[in-house]
């Protein structure tokens, strides 16, 4: 319906016939891998040494719903913590749990923070889960995650 | 190699001692994952992404990075800090071909 | 063979014109958090570079000077660009200006694709910021020339499928889905195109001006790309800022 309503506002009509432009493509080659290329499972027990990370609303991880290009995905993770020398949190760790490498970055915080947080920006692949784990002083390990659809886009 | 741009940013702009602020620093960096092709010659291009980012202020480590190859391109990193007297705030950063580089920017609290 | 189709997919849509399937549509919370990048703007380094480049050329007294204006004057007059310059007997936009000031100075000007230009044109045009567009296209027979001329290149219908900027960029077509993208509103309140460009834009990690914007929907929509700084260039400039009259300069922008 949508497509006909543009056509007839384009002033374009019927004649905008489909000409597929002659375009052969390769059979398509296994995604390559990079030497860093660690799956999300692997990366999170190294992390945790093997620990689960418990779900908690104490880690609130931003990401959008649907990302307008996968190259640019802003990303915000803020931990609730006093940030006191007996309890703060020592390190926050972000995946994307289906990036070839998952890992994206691992955040090295002390009492001189302040406050736990880290914003960044992230390349995703494809559609996939975000992931958040807090690492805290007294050695739990707290996560959050989302997904994040990806759109075509970027074809242009 | 030139340097590369960057830039730190505080947030707000004027503070007192003690305050907690936000920091962010940003590099111009391609932040290569060494999967791409080259559109033309069809070779992989190298990898070239940052390693390691260090915020060190008046001294004292405050925040360590480790990263990733699939942080975005031209890459920003925000944290907060806790302002403790006045000084530098050097933020170091080091990428897989080994290059280093830092970025300095002055620590005024108001009063 | 997900990537071979979706190659496919895209090249069926850019000449067919269709609508992507995927409706892309972004909720408030997707959009605020879109917004906050603006607030560590990539681009933000590149202005910094511009402007330590016209600070060589001898800062915002120079220029100020250079343009006859008082240093006070120097933001809303930068506002008003593209300008009639009797100087140069021609509508110029702020790029071109610089490329006179330089050559007026005894330096060899930077071309207007240069990265050097792109940085110092879009520092120069955001010491315009917080200020509202005042480009006026009757104070003399050039610029209505240069307006009604940008406006034949917006309306005129050319290349392969004959399409021109008003085909896409029209009130009855704002908002509707092309290729994933929504279509813009290019005097859209608070996001006026020639109030938000120079941008940053983060499918392509750089920094672009409004004509080199234009020059990327010439390619997209196959219409042959018109010149960096020609006539017809400067006058759909002319076009854009009488479009976003009013508007709040508000730069570096980031776009998609
Ligand atoms: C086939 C449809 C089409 C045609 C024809 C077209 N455009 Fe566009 N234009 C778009 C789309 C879609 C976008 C948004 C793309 C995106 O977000 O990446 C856009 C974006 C723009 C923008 C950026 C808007 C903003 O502020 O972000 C400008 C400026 C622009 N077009 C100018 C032009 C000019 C000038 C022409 C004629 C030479 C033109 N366009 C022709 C589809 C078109």
């Amino acid at each position: 319906m949508q497509r006909r309503d543009f056509l007839k506002n384009l002033g374009v009509g019927a004649a905008g016939a489909v000409i597929l432009p002659s375009v052969s493509f390769a059979a398509d080659a296994p995604k390559p891998k990079g030497s860093n290329a660690l799956p999300y499972k692997d990366a999170l027990n190294a992390v945790t040494g093997g620990k689960t990370p418990e779900v908690s609303d104490k880690v609130s991880l931003k990401v959008p719903e649907i990302a307008e290009n996968g190259a640019v995905v802003p990303v915000t993770v803020e931990v609730e913590s006093p940030m006191t020398d007996s309890d703060y949190v020592k390190a926050i760790h972000v995946f994307a749990a289906k990036n070839a490498n998952s890992r994206c970055i691992d955040v090295y915080l002390s009492p001189a923070n302040g406050k736990a947080m880290l914003a960044t920006r992230i390349k995703l692949g494809e559609t996939q889960e975000v992931v958040a784990v807090a690492e805290l002083s007294n050695g739990k390990f707290l996560m959050a995650s989302q997904s994040v659809k990806v759109t075509i886009g970027g074809c242009g | 190699m030139a340097k590369r741009k960057s830039l730190i940013k505080i947030k707000p702009k004027s503070f007192t001692d003690g305050e907690v602020v936000k920091v962010s620093f940003m590099v111009m960096h391609p932040m290569e994952t060494g999967m791409r092709k080259d559109k033309k010659t069809k070779e992989l291009i190298p990898a070239e992404y940052i390693t390691k980012v260090v915020f060190e202020y008046n001294g004292k480590v405050i925040t360590t990075m480790k990263v990733w190859e699939s942080l975005s391109v031209n890459p920003v990193f925000t944290t907060y800090m806790k302002i403790d007297g006045a000084g530098v705030l050097k933020v170091i950063f080091t990428d897989s071909k080994g290059e280093v580089q830092e970025t300095i920017e002055k620590i005024k609290p108001k009063g | 063979m997900r990537k071979g189709m979706r190659i496919v997919l895209c090249v069926a849509l850019l000449s067919s014109l269709t609508f992507a399937s995927e409706q892309f549509a972004m909720s408030d919370a997707d959009r605020a958090m879109y917004e906050e990048l603006l607030e560590n703007n990539p681009a933000d380094m590149l202005l910094a570079h511009g402007s330590e480049l016209l600070e060589e050329l001898g800062g915002e007294s120079a220029l100020a000077k250079y343009l006859g204006v008082s240093e006070d004057a120097l933001a809303p007059y930068l506002a008003g660009f593209p300008r009639y310059i009797v100087k140069f007997k021609m509508v110029v936009s702020i790029d071109q200006m610089l490329q006179g000031m330089m050559h007026d100075s005894g330096q060899k000007p930077y071309t207007l694709k240069s990265s050097e230009m792109v940085n110092l044109s879009s520092y120069v045009k955001s010491i315009a910021n917080d200020q509202q567009i005042n480009i006026d296209i009757n104070a003399n027979e050039y610029m209505k020339e240069a307006y009604a001329l940008g406006k034949v290149v917006f309306e005129t219908k050319r290349g392969a499928r004959g399409l021109s900027c008003l085909s896409c960029h029209n009130q009855s077509v704002i908002g509707s889905i092309l290729r994933t993208q929504p279509l813009p509103d290019i005097s859209a309140k608070g996001n006026a195109s020639a109030a938000t460009w120079p941008a940053y834009r983060m499918t392509k990690s750089a920094l672009a001006t409004l004509q080199k914007r234009f020059q990327g929907c010439m390619n997209n929509a196959l219409l042959a790309v018109i010149p960096l700084g020609s006539k017809e260039m400067t006058a759909l400039e002319v076009y854009f800022t009488e479009e976003a009259k009013g508007a709040t300069i508000a730069l570096p922008g980031l776009k998609r």
